[in-house]
C-alpha cells in the first residue's frame, strides 16, 4: 500500500518536475529545413535550378548565437543618390536606387512584414497585392494598393464584393503593445492592453489562488496524518501534549 | 458507490449542457490551435485531420454557430426557471448563481485561511469559485461569439463597421480564447480533478449527485439548509449505474487529456502563439 502510494506520488512528481522543464529549455526551433525563412519557403525560388546555396539554408525564427556573414542587411543598404529621396510612400518605383536591388528577396529587408496571416496562412506572396516590377509606393497613384482602388484592384482579387471600408483591414499589422501604436492604431493599441490586463488578471489570481489551495490542503491532510500516527503506536497522552503546542 | 447516502446536485439539464459545452469548447480549441500554429508542422498536422485549413475553419464556424445556439437555448432555459412572482428570492437565494455578498466574505476567509488567519469558510450549495466559473463563460461566449460572427462574414462587417475594426476583433477573439483555454485546462482541472480528494475525478458534473458525507465537511451550510427546510429526503437518489459511470470516466478523461495535450503544445510552441 504504501510502496504503491509512493510509485504513485513519485510519477506525480515526475511529470510536474517534466513540465517545469518544459518551461526552461528553449521551444522547438525545427533549423535545418531548406528554407531561407520560416514563411517564404520555395516562393522565391520558383525558377530555382533546385540547387541551394549555403546562404539559403537559414535556420528559422528562433536563431542560433551564431550570425551568418554577409546575410543580414547592410549597414548603407541605399547607394549614394538615396539622399534625394526622403519619403519613399508616392514614388512609382518604391525601391529606386536600392543597391543591389535585382538581388535581394523582399523578406531580406520587409522580414516583418511577411508576418502575417495573408502570408504565413493564405500563402500568397508580396507581389500578388504589391504587383510586378516597378513596385509602387502604396500612395503613388497608380499603385493597385492606392486606397482609391485597392478594394477593386486588390482585395477582390480573393475576397469577392469587397468594398472601400473592408480594404482598410490594416493587412501588416503594427505591434498592438508597442508604443508607437498608441498613435498609428490607438484601438488596437487600447484593446490589446485591456485584454492583456484581463487575461493576467484573471489567470494571475485563479493560479495563485488554485496554488495555494492544493499547498494549503496538502498541509494540511499531511499534518493530521502525522498527528494521527504516532497516536495509534503510543499512548495517548501524546497528542494531548502536542495540542496546545499547535495552537 | 450505491450504499452511500448521494443527493442531487445537478439536473440532467445541467449535465447536458456541460457535456455539450464541453465537446464544443474543446472541438473549437483544437480548430482553433491548429490555425493558430499554421506555420509549425504540429499546426498543419491538426489542420490537415479537418481536411486543410478551409475544414478546420469550416468545422470551426460551423460548431460556433453551434455554440450561439446552444447559449440562446440555455439563456431560454435559464429564464424559464426562474419564479417571476417570486423573482426577487429566486434570483439572489442560496440556491441561485447569481453572486451575493456572501460569495465576498466567503473569498476573504478563504484568503483569510490560506494565510493562516482563520477558518476555512463554510459554504452553502454554490461557492465563489464555482459561481466563477459559471459566469465566465457568460462573459467568454458573448465576446467569443459576437467577434468570431463578425470575423465569420468580414464582407458583411466591413458594411457597417470600417474595415480596420477587424484587426482589433482578431485581437479579441484570440486573446479571450486564450485566456478561456488556459483558465480551462490549469484552473478548472486542477479543481475538479487534482485537488485533494477530487482526484481521479470530480463526478457530481455527470453522475447528477453528491457524496452527502462529504459535502457536509465543504458545504455545509446547503446541508443545515436542507435539513432545516425538511427537503433532504426529498432529494437523495441512488447512485449511478455502473456502466455509466464507466462511460462517463471514458469520456471525461479524452476531454481531460485533450486539454492537458493542448495545454503541453502551448508551452512547447509558446513562441509561435502570436497575440493579434
Amino acid at each position: 500500500m504504501r510502496s504503491q502510494r509512493l510509485l504513485r506520488r513519485s510519477i506525480l512528481w515526475m511529470a510536474l518536475g517534466g513540465l517545469g522543464l518544459l518551461l526552461v529549455f528553449p521551444a522547438v526551433a525545427p533549423a535545418q529545413e531548406e528554407v531561407t525563412t520560416s514563411i517564404r519557403r520555395y516562393k522565391d525560388r520558383e525558377a530555382s535550378t533546385g540547387y541551394y546555396e549555403d546562404y539559403e539554408v537559414k535556420p528559422r525564427r528562433m536563431r542560433p548565437f551564431v550570425g551568418v556573414p554577409g546575410v543580414l542587411r547592410p549597414s548603407f543598404p541605399y547607394s549614394p543618390k538615396t539622399g534625394n529621396i526622403r519619403i519613399r510612400t508616392y514614388l512609382a518605383d518604391a525601391h529606386r536606387s536600392v543597391k543591389f536591388y535585382k538581388a535581394q528577396s523582399c523578406v531580406e529587408c520587409h522580414a516583418e512584414e511577411a508576418r502575417n496571416v495573408h502570408t504565413t496562412r493564405g500563402n500568397i506572396t508580396c507581389r500578388q497585392c504589391h504587383g510586378g516590377e516597378p513596385i509602387a509606393s502604396i500612395a503613388h497613384y497608380f499603385s493597385p494598393l492606392n486606397p482609391v482602388r485597392r478594394h477593386a484592384y486588390v482585395c477582390s482579387k480573393c475576397h469577392e464584393g469587397s468594398d472601400a471600408s473592408f480594404a482598410t483591414y490594416v493587412v501588416h499589422e503594427p505591434k498592438p503593445g508597442a508604443l508607437e501604436t498608441r498613435k498609428t492604431f490607438p484601438s488596437l493599441f487600447y484593446a490589446n492592453w485591456f485584454m492583456y490586463l484581463l487575461v493576467v488578471g484573471t489567470l494571475g489570481f485563479f493560479i495563485l489562488h488554485t496554488l495555494v489551495w492544493v499547498g494549503k490542503e496538502s498541509y494540511h491532510h499531511l499534518r493530521e496524518k502525522m498527528q494521527r500516527e504516532p497516536e495509534a503506536e503510543s499512548p495517548p497522552e501524546k497528542p494531548e501534549a502536542q495540542e496546545p503546542e499547535n495552537e | 458507490m450505491n450504499d452511500q447516502v448521494r443527493i442531487v446536485r445537478f439536473s440532467i439539464f445541467d449535465r447536458l449542457f456541460h457535456v455539450g459545452i464541453m465537446v464544443t469548447f474543446l472541438t473549437q480549441a483544437v480548430t482553433g490551435m491548429g490555425r493558430l500554429l499554421y506555420s509549425t508542422a504540429w499546426g498543419k498536422g491538426v489542420v490537415n485531420l479537418f481536411g486543410g485549413y478551409e475544414g478546420a475553419t469550416t468545422v470551426h464556424n460551423t460548431v460556433g454557430i453551434l455554440m450561439i445556439v446552444g447559449f440562446v437555448i440555455h439563456i431560454a432555459y435559464v429564464l424559464a426557471k426562474v419564479e417571476w412572482k417570486s423573482w426577487h428570492r429566486s434570483l439572489f437565494d442560496a440556491d441561485s448563481l447569481v453572486p451575493r455578498w456572501a460569495d465576498a466574505v466567503h473569498l476573504g476567509q478563504k484568503i483569510r485561511w490560506f494565510v493562516g488567519l482563520g477558518p476555512p469558510p463554510a459554504f452553502d450549495r454554490w461557492t465563489y469559485w464555482e459561481k466563477f466559473d459559471y459566469w465566465a463563460v457568460f462573459w467568454g461566449m458573448p465576446l467569443l461569439g459576437v467577434t468570431g460572427l463578425l470575423l465569420m462574414y468580414p464582407l458583411v462587417t466591413s458594411y457597417f463597421l470600417p474595415g480596420w475594426v477587424l484587426n482589433v476583433l482578431v485581437l479579441f477573439h484570440r486573446a479571450e480564447a486564450l485566456l478561456a483555454m488556459l483558465y480551462i485546462f490549469i484552473i478548472h482541472f486542477t479543481i475538479g480533478h487534482f485537488r485533494r480528494g477530487m482526484f481521479p475525478m470530480n463526478e457530481c458534473m455527470f453522475a447528477g449527485s453528491v457524496e452527502l458525507e462529504e459535502e457536509a465537511k465543504e458545504k455545509p451550510l446547503w446541508i443545515a439548509r436542507l435539513q432545516e427546510e425538511g427537503r433532504l429526503e426529498e432529494v437523495m437518489v441512488a447512485g449511478p449505474p455502473h456502466w455509466y459511470r464507466v462511460m462517463y470516466f471514458i469520456f471525461g478523461y479524452t476531454a481531460l487529456l485533450t486539454g492537458l495535450y493542448l495545454l503541453f503544445t502551448m508551452i512547447v510552441y509558446r513562441n509561435f502563439i502570436e497575440w493579434h
